[in-house]
């Protein structure tokens, strides 16, 4: 029977993230006179539940900044100020704003909605220099956001046939269907936490996605999940270790090392295809640049996967380019050989919000890698220093159960914000995204071609 | 236009927000030297009392005052006066709504002046568009301000020469906000304003309440694709109509009103059950091309020959051929509502990722309507990010006829632009919200009475703007790049 991929939310709470972006002061002025409570209606304020007579500590977390009971005290004795734990959340890309949409979208499933225009800056770096297109009369998913039940998130992982020639010797390519245009990853600051490892797994069950797991972190009670393992090893290490998990995961993913002989590689991966025919090959690439010798790996060894990887902060560890920039080079690249079809390309590092998925999509990604934003929707603060012992969040020691169901729940805020993307686009399917530079606007582009006339001549600042 | 009063109108709150904060500490011996000095009412000694009021900060200039001849820190004999920045400075406004910019409107909200003083009126801080731009003023010639007289700064709504007439006396009209999403009061407060400055406001899409007939002259019905509201009846009780096919802060999405605020009383205007969330599907069914577009406006024209079209549309990267679609179609205004706008609720993607800025739409479209030969038959206005004078002028300047003002009227009433319009009780502020006890809080004239004075000031603004660029009409500016610089350049 047809069923409509569902994804199942519960409202899942953490008191780790009950920071607020304000704090409130009540001063010795206050004369606990109750008008603030009055006031105010979300109940930042209220008496004391031991001594009626006066006034509580001001619950911050649930103040939203309208500044009623500020302007309408009458001693002038309370007082907002930024809160500074708040404002040390994350880093210069992973901002406290960020972290905090994160939080609520794995609290609460739901794609953030609020009153108010946008408040932010006229544009950024990286995805914030993009700007997708809607399509404004004729578009073919009717009906906005009630049409998006028509709109399919779906993408496969592999390679497509390039044309139908003979169909004596048709020799079908493996492919796996994933309903959701994200895969997982396990381990994003290597922190090793077998408690993390199983909530993503679990997760990427649920979703029937695909978790990256790490050969090492393999283990007997992973096996129920196997397959929603995409294990991930360097190509030494692959036929030294125990070959159960080789035999039964769906995709594999191979890092090279720095030297390594051509035949070597092909003599690996062959010998695993003879232990595991269906699996999916996919290789790490870390330098955006599409060498001859990649290609020619693709080509001999039948590489299915290119997953680029990048920091967490979006910045290529070969070159200092930003993951939507190198996405763009990988694709066009392929593109250029016409072999576009024959690879699936996968982008890993700096996606922190909804958007950036679409965006990613649109520059050529078939499908993006989630890593910190999974330990983030756990209750991670992004410190910059991490040590697992010393968390503020505890993450390792979350209960499993919730931890999976904030991934989920923000995972499926982001595949909502996903269809109204598309649905603002008029797009029915997200694998037609793919490339569709036509669907967005490059900030440099669309300055120089509106505001050419008091441009300087060498085009907009950087 | 003398006709028109200007009265101060203060803020119904107790307590002003400032940027500096003055303090007196406990050397104080309430001699009331400062309450003689200080001329701007920061301090006060109420009529037999020995000690001196706790300082009206909000009030105070802060260091600017300091070289000056009435510094009270400096003068006072103990040194017992702080003045600092006030914390609570940061934690209001943001990038594009500095809070610079929200107590300037609400200064001229109060007083219908041009802000005096050191805070920026003119332009944000989101380092891009209308906030990178500035006018090419030369300042060496200063001109005499009795002179701003003879400037005209009236825009035509009929280009086509043909139809209604309909010249409003400054180059702006209120944006739609829908019965629902803001409270009647407020509503009513905009659409009074509106009538005496005999300009316009905009229903929205929730219909027409009966409240709002008395102002039908200056009201413009709004027909969006869900079509709350809209009958006969209320197609024909207006001059202009305005057919909605999207919303800058959430193009192609559609409106959506939250179950929290559809009360029995907007349901009833709705005709919908109460307290359950209403969309507004995008797009409109009847419409699947520009050729159904032009049946549309058939259809509004059969029942109401006289009114003017205005199209409003969003800022996709082909919005230059929607405009010309519409002016073929019939239309006589097109309304651009660019990405940045305000909204009662929109998804936060929609609101930065979906559609342009409307600074780059307004150079598209006024281009391509240029080379298409019909630029002077359609009016061009543009809305979604004008918070200030400034910036209809600068949207002006890059090719629009006038602009349309959405927030800048609510950042009058009190808004504070915490964005929680959108559920529960709505707007803690009783503008964004059909609470009955929350709405109480802004009154009928006190809310018209800050929105005339908000005209009042940015009117004298552009006067002035206009006499120092040597132009005689606003009209004149229209499409004048040449007279705005990149403020990067400098």
């Amino acid at each position: 029977m047809y069923e409509r991929y569902h994804i199942e939310t519960t409202p899942a709470k953490l008191r780790s993230t009950e920071i607020g972006k304000f704090e409130i002061i009540r001063s010795d002025k206050c004369l606990n006179c109750g008008r603030c409570m009055t006031h105010c209606i979300y109940d930042v304020h209220e008496r004391s539940t031991l001594d009626p007579r006066e006034m509580s500590e001001p619950v911050n977390y649930l103040c939203k900044n309208c500044f009623s009971c500020i302007q309408n005290c009458p001693q002038q004795a309370l007082e907002m100020i930024p809160n500074k734990e708040y404002e040390n959340l994350g880093n210069s890309y992973w901002t406290p704003h960020k972290i905090y949409t994160i939080w609520h979208e794995a609290e609460e499933g739901k794609i953030p909605v609020f009153g108010a225009g946008y408040r932010g800056r006229f544009r950024g770096s990286g995805f914030d220099d993009i700007w997708t297109d809607m399509s404004e009369i004729v578009r073919p998913t009717r009906d906005g956001i009630h049409g998006r039940e028509y709109i399919a998130t779906l993408v496969d992982l592999g390679r497509k046939l390039p044309w139908i020639a003979d169909f004596e010797k048709l020799d079908f390519p493996n492919f796996l269907e994933i309903q959701i245009p994200m895969l997982l990853d396990t381990n994003p600051m290597g922190l090793d936490s077998k408690s993390i490892i199983l909530s993503t797994l679990k997760a990427a069950n649920e979703l029937g996605t695909y978790a990256f797991l790490d050969i090492e972190n393999y283990s007997d009670e992973l096996k129920p999940y196997i397959k929603s393992i995409a294990l991930r090893s360097s190509l030494e290490k692959i036929m030294t270790i125990d070959q159960i998990p080789w035999r039964e995961v769906n995709l594999i993913e191979i890092s090279l090392p720095d030297k390594f002989s051509s035949s070597e590689f092909n003599r690996t991966l062959k010998e695993l295809k003879k232990q595991n025919q269906t699996a999916l090959i996919s290789l790490k690439l870390t330098n955006p640049c599409l060498s001859e010798e990649i290609f020619k790996h693709f080509e001999e060894a039948r590489i299915d996967i290119l997953n680029f990887h990048t920091d967490n902060d979006g910045k290529s560890f070969e070159g200092n380019t930003f993951i939507s920039e190198s996405i763009r080079k990988l694709h066009l690249d392929f593109v250029k050989k016409c072999r576009r079809d024959e690879i699936t390309i996968l982008g890993k590092g700096g996606i922190a919000a909804a958007e950036h998925i679409p965006k990613l999509i649109i520059c050529g990604a078939d499908a993006v890698v989630l890593d910190l934003s999974l330990l983030v929707a756990m209750g991670c603060r992004v410190c910059k220093t991490c040590e697992l012992e010393r968390c503020p969040a505890e993450v390792n020691l979350l209960d499993p159960e919730i931890a999976k169901q904030r991934v989920i729940n923000m995972i499926c805020a982001w595949r909502d914000q996903l269809l109204e993307i598309l649905s603002a686009m008029g797009i029915r399917d997200v694998r037609r995204l793919r490339g569709e530079v036509g669907r967005a606007m490059f900030y440099e582009e669309i300055e120089r071609e509106s505001f050419e006339f008091i441009f300087n001549e060498n085009g907009p600042e950087k | 236009m003398n006709h028109i009063e200007i009265k101060p109108c203060a803020t119904t709150y107790r307590n002003e927000i400032g940027k500096y904060l003055v303090s007196l500490d406990d050397s104080c011996f309430h001699c009331g030297l400062c309450v003689k000095i200080c001329p701007y009412g920061v301090f006060e000694r109420i009529d037999g009392f020995n000690y001196i009021s706790t300082p009206k900060s909000a009030n105070c200039l802060g260091p600017d005052c300091k070289e000056g001849p009435f510094s009270c820190a400096t003068k006072c004999p103990v040194e017992a006066i702080k003045i600092e920045t006030d914390p609570q400075w940061k934690t209001l406004g943001d990038y594009r709504w500095t809070p610079d910019l929200i107590i300037t409107t609400w200064q001229q909200a109060e007083s219908g002046e041009i802000p005096q003083g050191t805070l920026e009126y003119k332009i944000g801080a989101s380092a891009g568009g209308f906030d990178k731009f500035e006018f090419v003023i030369d300042n060496n010639n200063p001109l005499p301000s009795n002179k701003t007289d003879r400037i005209s700064t009236d825009i035509s709504l009929n280009r086509r020469g043909e139809g209604a007439q309909i010249n409003i006396p400054v180059p702006w009209y209120g944006a739609g906000m829908s019965f629902g999403s803001i409270s009647l009061p407020t509503m009513l407060a905009r659409a009074a304003a509106a009538k005496i400055w005999k300009t316009f406001t905009c229903t929205g899409e929730g219909g027409y309440p009966d409240e709002l007939v008395a102002y039908s002259d200056s009201v413009i019905t709004q027909i969006a694709t869900g079509l709350f509201g809209v009958s006969e009846e209320t197609i024909k009780c207006t001059r202009i109509i305005e057919f909605k096919y999207a919303q800058g802060a959430k193009p192609g999405l559609g409106g959506h009103l939250l179950g929290d605020k559809n009360t029995p009383s907007v349901a009833k205007m709705r005709e919908a059950v109460p307290w359950t969330s209403l969309f507004s599907p995008f797009p409109f069914h009847s419409v699947y091309s520009v050729e159904d577009h032009k049946k549309h406006i058939d259809w509004v024209k059969t029942i109401n020959p006289e009114a003017l079209i205005s199209v409003k549309v969003s800022t996709p990267s082909d919005v230059d051929m929607v405009a010309v679609g519409s002016y073929y179609a019939g239309a006589n205004i097109i309304h651009l509502d660019g990405g940045y706008g305000g909204t009662g609720a929109a998804p936060e993607i929609a609101k930065k990722n979906i559609a342009m800025p409307i600074e780059y739409a307004i150079t598209k479209v006024h281009k391509f309507l240029l080379e298409e030969g019909v630029r002077d038959e359609i009016v061009l206005m543009a809305s979604g990010g004008i918070r200030t004078a400034y910036d209809i002028a600068k949207a002006i300047a890059l090719g629009a006829d006038g602009a349309i003002i959405g927030t800048s009227e609510l950042v009058a009433l009190g808004c504070v632009r915490c964005g929680n319009c959108e559920s529960g009780r709505g707007c803690p502020r009783g503008i964004a919200t059909t609470d009955p006890e929350l709405e109480n809080q802004i009154s009928l004239s006190w809310g018209t009475q800050r929105i005339i004075n908000l005209y009042a000031s940015w009117h004298k603004q552009l006067k002035l703007l206009l006499l120092k660029l040597g132009l005689k009409d606003i009209k004149e500016l229209r499409g004048r790049t040449d007279l705005l610089r990149n403020t990067d350049e400098k």
